[in-house]
């Protein structure tokens, strides 16, 4: 393999016709990338997207500056540590995103996701009201409800605001409206029983879906008893530690009775007037190094006699 | 041998500042891997996405110190007089230092959401993939890029006496440079922005990165075997045109799915199925080269990083690459693990490798101490190789189960459906990890110790005679070497047809896995051996030579090695 007897010249129009060759492709393939963009194409936009007040492109922002492309893939590209997001929210919806977002830590129940429904920003995207109809709706929320619903995740709380879950919101319905053509493919293995028996086996299903919705009995003569039950069913501890650690909200143990300073500089004695008012109205006394709107209010959500139940069961958590 | 300019000292510091990025990777890499496992640990103090940003920028900031030190070790060599302007390579240095440091904190504000918008831009990290650095690291790593460019380029004689390896790496600085410039700026929509992002991951591994790879590897040759500069050149040329006529429009196979329009799939498929050919020519040519002449081995550890970094190109980028290129099997295998597999053949293999192949050929010559024990450096060679295959085959097949278990039955519950699919393979990966790891740690021992411990007694001769049965050792002919890559090349159509088939309706919607789990467990395990096996026979071939019977006593510059 040599070129020549010693001299270069066999090379140099070699060179030439290579350099020429090499601009044809270019053309071609600068021709290919400007029809790629061009408005005709019809490819969703995310300044055309919002969610209620948020919009898509600030949500790039959030989705970028927590990296979460460094654990998921979007359009198939990142890490592959956690589940593709490109259609999570044509899958979930955005009531069930509200309800993850905050404390990604924990999987969100039903109680979580109706609480999220109360929004109007929730309401109007979704155009249903009722919880039945936005399962219906987005199946892939019944799904992870009815699969994982109280249960840990494998994803850290992140520290975001009320805003940021909204925008994310905002991007991840733009993503989910992008024609990607046809990616991922489309799954035609049946129904979701027979999918997991193919992955799991049989035998090992049992233990993969928990009995689904275990009855849940009031014990109206044990408040506290009712109060534990009553903040895993509503996924209150996706959030609050029965202890005083911080998860995503201020933890729970040794909190009643308890001096707590409030983010506007005063302070409030924890007593049941001020635990009831903070399930019912979070955001009316927001406490020192939290940020606000991060929590749904359960005014409407909740009976008089559950959030007694509730405060009943705070007051049995002790400072650890 | 001795150096014969002075400025090619300068990259000494580089291999240096290589190995400890190395090291740092490495660690990174073990503690990802264990994330893998249980993605729990660390959590809140060292989340996963900051880990793998700090795994992926260190592995991107070593490979191109590497290339730094190799390019101001050969470039006095080509222009034949001093380096220009020394002072700004000893600049580069401490700025490439000062990068690093900057931009592995600022990885950890994405725990936070911190980016640092300013003027529609974050200019402390931007959460890309490959392209994590902020706006602030990003232009100086452009200004970086135009130092080397501005040095080399003003080294380098009048481009009328260019030959090809001087086109090849003037070439390559430039192109480094000017492709990075696509990742510094913000683009909202994201097909667009993935668009421009594989504009500088794909142009930068595929077009400049691989560049300077056929440009240093054919000088290396020349150096290190007194191979003919002209036949080589030959190849380079050849290189480099045929990786730029595949690669232009190859780069399409990033274009499949990110929401650009289908005609990408007709084009990329084609396209990108061309890519390899200038690498098997490179594999082709590393044969011919080392046997141009029979001289024993002078620089063991520096000719098997060469030849694992052409191999590994071949096998990790070319046919790893090949058999996920057409729409119909990246269809399957985007996203997922299998792409993982490449990935680490592909960047370890041929970059990395080639950085360690220049450093073990530069320090010794730096150092003085040409007569340096080589057996530290073979282990670490074996240490990484066996390692690195290990690891690929962990991702491929790992990939597979997720593949069936995500995309063909829609399960997308990682915890509790995907991880538990892909649990073994998950341990495989921190287990062949170590092995990687340990080869780095002898690796950085060795280089940074070289010349500076004890000699070992003169070691035992190795054993030269070719195996009765087998003839392992006896020199290896191109029939033989064509029967090799034949066999690679059989392994990975076999891959290739098992990505295919889950396209099938048996597979697809009966959810019967079996046909792509056999041929994935054919053909990866086979190619991997396959891979292991002729790295180890050409090789044996080689030391062979060490006591051949018509090498002059005088000539043999080494002690035979054990």
């Amino acid at each position: 393999m040599s070129c020549g007897s010693g001299d270069s010249s066999c090379e140099k129009p070699r060179r030439r016709s290579a350099l020429l060759l090499l601009g044809v492709m270019a053309l071609i393939f600068i021709a290919l990338s400007v029809f790629s963009f061009l408005p005709s194409r019809g490819q969703a936009t995310p300044d055309a997207v919002s969610f209620g007040p948020y919009q898509a492109n600030d949500g790039k922002r959030v989705f970028q500056a927590y990296n979460c492309m460094g654990c998921h893939t979007m359009v198939g590209n990142g890490a592959y540590l956690g589940p593709d997001l490109t259609e999570v929210y044509r899958h979930a919806g955005p009531a069930w995103l509200a309800a993850f977002l905050p404390s990604a830590g924990g999987w969100p129940t039903e109680a979580a996701v109706r609480a999220q429904l109360l929004d109007p920003n929730q309401h109007a995207d979704t155009g249903t009201d009722t919880i039945d109809a936005y399962l219906q709706k987005y199946p892939g929320a019944a799904a992870r409800i009815q699969r994982r619903g109280g249960g840990t995740t494998l994803m850290p709380n992140l520290p975001l605001s009320k805003d940021e879950i909204g925008q994310l919101i905002a991007y991840l319905k733009y993503t989910s409206a992008m024609n990607t053509e046809g990616w991922p493919p489309k799954v035609e293995a049946g129904t979701l029983d027979r999918r997991l028996q193919l992955a799991h086996g049989p035998i090992a299903l049992a233990q993969v879906v928990p009995a689904a919705a275990a009855a849940t009995t009031p014990v109206a003569s044990d408040p506290a008893a009712w109060g534990a039950q009553l903040v895993k069913d509503y996924g209150c501890v996706a959030c609050h530690a029965s202890d005083d650690k911080k998860l995503v909200g201020p933890g729970w143990g040794g909190l009643y009775e308890s001096s707590v300073s409030l983010a506007d500089g005063g302070k409030v004695s924890a007593d049941d007037a001020y635990l009831a008012e903070s399930i019912r109205q979070p955001n009316a006394k927001i406490v020192a190094g939290y940020p606000p709107g991060v929590m749904p209010a359960y005014d409407t959500l909740l009976k008089n006699d559950e959030v007694d139940a509730i405060v009943a069961y705070l007051h049995t958590l002790e400072k650890q | 041998m001795q150096i014969q300019y002075q400025t090619q000292r300068l990259s000494l510091r580089f291999f240096m500042l290589m190995l400890v990025l190395f090291v740092v990777q490495v660690i990174y890499g073990m503690i990802l891997a264990a994330q893998q496992v249980d993605p729990t640990l660390l959590q809140g103090w060292l989340n996963f996405n900051v880990a793998r940003a700090e795994h992926l920028n260190l592995g991107i900031m070593w490979i191109v110190c590497g290339f730094i030190g190799a390019i101001v070790f050969v470039a006095p060599l080509l222009a034949k007089r001093e380096l220009v302007a020394p002072w700004l390579i000893k600049f580069l240095f401490y700025a490439v230092i000062g990068i690093v440091v900057w931009n592995f904190f600022t990885q950890f504000l994405a725990e936070r959401g911190i980016a640092g918008w300013w003027l529609g831009q974050p200019w402390l990290q931007q959460g890309l993939e490959y392209l994590e650095a902020g706006r602030i690291a990003g232009l100086l790593i452009l200004v970086g890029f135009l130092i080397l460019a501005f040095v080399v380029l003003r080294t380098f004689p009048r481009v009328r006496e260019w030959n090809e390896v001087h086109w090849g790496l003037g070439l390559g600085v430039g192109a480094l440079a000017v492709v990075w410039v696509f990742g510094l700026f913000y683009v909202a929509r994201l097909d667009l922005q993935e668009y421009f992002r594989w504009f500088v991951v794909h142009y930068w591994v595929e077009g400049v990165w691989e560049v300077i790879h056929i440009s240093l590897i054919g000088y290396f040759l020349v150096l290190m075997f007194k191979a003919d500069v002209k036949s080589v050149g030959f190849a380079v040329f050849w290189g480099i045109a045929l990786v730029w006529l595949s690669g232009l429009i190859g780069n399409a196979h990033h274009y499949f799915w990110i929401g650009t329009p289908e005609f990408w799939q007709f084009w990329g498929s084609l396209f990108s199925a061309l890519e390899p050919l200038p690498l098997v020519f490179c594999f082709w040519h590393i044969y011919l080269d080392a046997h141009t002449n029979k001289r024993p081995l002078e620089n063991a550890p520096a000719f098997y990083f060469l030849l694992g970094s052409t191999v590994l190109e071949l096998v990790g980028a070319g046919i790893l690459g090949f058999v996920m290129t057409f729409a119909l099997t990246n269809v399957w295998s985007h996203g997922t693990w299998v792409t993982a597999g490449h990935a680490h053949l592909a960047l370890f293999g041929t970059f990395g490798m080639l950085g360690i192949a220049a450093a073990y050929y530069a320090t010794p010559i730096l150092r003085k101490v040409p007569q340096f024990d080589p057996r530290l450096g073979k282990l670490g060679f074996w240490l990484v190789f066996i390692g690195v295959l290990g690891m690929a085959f962990a991702f491929a097949i790992g990939g597979t189960v997720q593949v069936y278990v995500y995309r063909i039955l829609g399960l997308d519950w990682f915890g509790g459906d995907v991880n538990r699919a892909m649990g073994t393979y998950k341990v495989m990966l921190p287990l062949f990890g170590l092995v990687l790891s340990t080869g780095a740690g002898v690796l950085a021992y060795d280089l940074f110790t070289l010349g500076r411990r004890m000699r070992p007694q003169a070691a035992v001769d190795a054993e030269t005679t070719p195996h009765p049965a087998t003839g392992w050792r006896r020199p290896l002919t191109g029939f033989e070497a064509g029967i090799w890559l034949l066999l690679m090349w059989l392994f990975g159509t076999i891959i290739t047809l098992g990505l295919l088939s889950f396209n099938l309706p048996h597979v697809r919607v009966a959810g019967d896995p079996t046909l792509p789990y056999v041929l994935a467990g054919v053909g990866y395990p086979g190619l991997l051996l396959v891979t292991l096996l002729f790295v180890w026979r050409f090789i044996a071939s080689l030391e062979a030579r060490a006591s051949a019977p018509a090498i002059s006593p005088l000539l043999r510059v080494l002690p035979a090695q054990g």
